[in-house]
């Protein structure tokens, strides 16, 4: 597949049931996908079904594109929603939200302040349940509901931690301010 | 694209999942939007067995499978969502009765004798009753019958218990042809269109049971000649159209339907011989 095709192209070739358009919008995006849901559900039979899914959903409705934004945010949000509608009718597999805590090297700070500032370090302040919710719904962008099935914790839980985790954020930066 | 690029050490603790959450969050921020980065990505993942991920060519083959496989008709979906289990779903949605053309058919068969009946003509009133009480043997015949059904010979040849398959059929058939039918009848005006319902269940029994002998489809057919001669010798002598299917007639075929229910109850093990011979 020639690789000079944009990703829009990709999915409107696929729109034409073109199958080696599909492979090669697979080729591309599956990989950064499977790792990122990875990070979200620690059973890697859950997350091949998801992925596969998500596929599948893209190739039944690529029209669902609407041409505004990049693909792989669009992608994204079909693969955790897959991902979430698969963990529904497991009960036994717990998402993980817990990645290990190191101290961030040298260059990570000089990376986390350009991408966001001291909230890198306001972030990894935040207790473990804060920061699962806040990964759910601001960074990946699910609704308090979503989340709160992700998280297996009932709505008004997430609306609470959220609330918290964003005023505790907010006292973070302002204290870095003054 | 910034120019900026998340170094390939950040991008592999990523991989690994030994990064912060901060650190995470930035990384997946970036990957959105950076073709070059998702292409690093990619390239580590497929290089080498990364414990914990996913096997990205299996994940493909799969989802290619699902891919080509046909979509289950909604139809099947419908059943599905009843609560029937997936191969069910699918011995019983592949009934051919289910197959457009033959159902447009009768429809539009009966849709004409009723709106005839409808507007006067005494001899579409005499149509409909002589077809509607045979439509639902005929669909319920040609919905397993192996020789119209080529699809059936592999679902048979698995052990599946027959009697179920066919009842499971008979009744979705039924359940489509009936309210259409009845529909269709209440064009007819009087008494006429419901009576032939007793006769059509009569039938359909009638025809399951002499499928423990022959084909489906042929007692389906010998039914319906039988039918036939019968309501033209009954018409020959009483001048009445619908002298079949009235008064004592409806008894009888009330009979008929609970003998030929015994009967195919008690021969239901004949109904073996549906599976079509390997040749």
């Amino acid at each position: 597949m020639d690789g000079s095709l944009s990703d829009a192209m990709l999915l409107a070739a696929v729109g034409e049931r073109d199958l080696d358009a599909m492979r090669a919008l697979y080729d591309r995006h599956a990989g950064w996908l499977s790792v990122r849901l990875a990070r979200r559900c620690n059973d890697p039979d859950m997350v091949a079904d998801a992925v596969q899914d998500t596929f599948v959903a893209v190739w039944r409705k690529p029209r669902g594109f609407r041409g505004d934004g990049d693909v792989a945010a669009w992608l994204w949000g079909i693969a955790i929603r897959r991902l979430l509608s698969r963990l529904r009718t497991r009960t036994d597999i717990v998402a993980v939200f817990e990645t290990a805590e190191i101290a961030p090297a040298a260059e990570d700070q000089v990376l986390l302040s350009v991408e966001y500032g001291d909230i890198g370090q306001a972030l990894a302040r935040l207790s473990p349940e804060m920061r699962a919710v806040i990964q759910a719904v601001v960074l990946d962008g699910l609704t308090a509901k979503e989340a709160a099935r992700l998280l297996d914790m009932p709505v008004a839980s997430v609306k609470t931690r959220l609330h918290r985790a964003k005023a505790h954020l907010r006292a973070a930066l302002a204290e870095g301010m003054s | 694209m910034t120019g900026w690029h998340v170094d390939d050490d950040a991008l592999r603790r990523w991989i690994d999942r030994t990064d912060s959450l901060s650190d995470g969050a930035s990384v997946e921020q970036h990957l959105l939007s950076c073709d070059r980065c998702r292409a690093t990505v990619n390239a580590t993942v497929t290089a080498g067995p990364v414990a914990g991920l996913v096997d990205l060519t299996t994940v493909w083959s799969r989802t290619r499978d699902a891919i080509e496989l046909p979509r289950p008709s909604a139809f099947e979906r419908l059943l599905r969502r009843a609560g029937l289990p997936e191969h069910e779903a699918r011995l019983v949605a592949v009934a051919s009765a289910f197959r457009g053309a033959w159902l447009t058919g009768v429809a539009v068969v009966l849709a004409f004798a009723a709106v005839a009946g409808a507007l006067g003509h005494s001899r579409g009133a005499v149509v409909f009753l002589l077809v509607a009480p045979l439509v639902p043997c005929l669909t319920v015949a040609s919905s397993y019958d192996p020789e119209v059904d080529p699809a059936l010979e592999p679902e048979l040849v698995t052990p599946y218990p027959a009697l179920r398959l066919i009842l499971l059929r008979t009744i979705t058939v039924l359940a489509v042809a009936l309210p259409a039918e009845v529909l269709a009848g209440l064009l007819i005006p009087g008494q006429a269109r419901y009576l032939w319902l007793l006769p059509a269940v009569g039938f359909v029994a009638a025809v399951l049971a002499l499928s423990t002998w022959t084909s489906p489809l042929r007692a389906a057919v010998a039914v319906s000649l039988a039918w036939l001669a019968a309501v033209w010798l009954l018409m020959a002598r009483s001048g009445s159209p619908d002298a079949a299917l009235h008064d004592w007639f409806q008894l009888g075929y009330l009979l008929l339907a609970a003998a030929s229910l015994a009967i195919f109850l008690i021969r239901r093990g004949h109904l073996r011989e549906l599976r079509p011979r390997r040749s």
